[in-house]
């Protein structure tokens, strides 16, 4: 995806909210939504089941206005956590600039935090794109649960955050840690920005 | 590296967090536009490729594999 266009004088900035199902995805956008000033709310497109599970993807498309003169758009998408949705995450990475992986904290839930990133990464890779070096900010989500059901930071870090990429504990039922992690990823993805060739601008 | 959680105050301005989030971005885009130089890169050309005729003219071998075969080919 270009992400800056001199012609247009436009950035558009697309990022994945990834990870397990129920891990709290759709809850970081929801979020990031109800904070939205009124004259920047767009609409957020949000596909659920009757069990509220996330059945395509979330959308959210955040238009921040002008900034030094390029007007500034993050798209923030989450792909469906569920395994059997193998094909809608492939579908939502295509493009992506940044990912987000929202991981669930319960010690219970480690299995399938390892899975889900090991489908991210075989996603990525698939779509030619590299996961050593593609922005990524890691987000241990649900840490207000009772200390015996979840994993402390240091393990899960340990065990999913090979790459050493920023990482932020976060309660996103209430906010807590999402527009860090969202500053995070932006800023890692912003700092990639580069000129476009004579033709492609 | 970890951040603690922001609990959330419930008299907080609503778009607080959105205002210091695009404050934070802004200055990452101005610093990244204006570090990046305004003048677009060129775009590289593709090397010129060596031209050769897709089939050889009959008796000529354009592209000679080593200096020995040459000499052969000469003494004949």
């Amino acid at each position: 995806m270009s992400v800056v266009n001199y012609g247009t004088r436009e950035i558009t900035c697309k990022i994945v909210y990834y990870g397990p199902g129920r891990s709290g995805k759709t809850t970081n956008l929801q979020h990031i939504y109800s904070k939205l000033p009124e004259e920047r709310k767009g609409k957020m497109v949000s596909l659920a089941t009757e069990t509220d599970r996330t059945l395509f993807f979330d959308f959210l498309p955040l238009d921040l206005g002008t900034i030094s003169g390029f007007a500034t758009r993050f798209q923030l998408y989450t792909v469906p956590g569920q395994v059997y949705y193998a094909a809608t995450r492939k579908l939502v990475l295509q493009g992506v600039d940044g990912v987000v992986f929202v991981a669930d904290s319960q010690s219970r839930q480690l299995a399938e935090n390892i899975e889900s990133l090991q489908d991210l990464h075989l996603n990525l890779a698939e779509e030619g794109l590299d996961p050593r070096t593609l922005p990524l900010v890691m987000q241990y989500n649900k840490r207000d649960l009772p200390a015996a059901e979840i994993s402390p930071i240091e393990e899960l870090d340990e065990t999913l955050n090979f790459r050493d990429v920023p990482y932020f504990s976060a309660i996103a039922v209430n906010g807590g840690g999402v527009f860090e992690t969202l500053r995070s990823v932006a800023s890692l993805v912003l700092s990639r920005l580069s000129a476009p060739a004579v033709g492609e601008a | 590296m970890a951040k603690e959680p922001n609990e959330q105050d419930a008299e907080e301005e609503k778009g607080g967090e959105f205002d210091d989030f695009m404050a934070d971005i802004s200055q990452e885009i101005a610093q990244r536009v204006e570090s990046l130089d305004a003048k677009p890169k060129p775009t590289p050309q593709p090397a010129e490729r060596k031209k050769t005729p897709a089939v050889p003219e009959a008796g000529v071998i354009v592209d000679w594999p080593n200096i020995a075969d040459r000499m052969i080919e000469e003494m004949r």
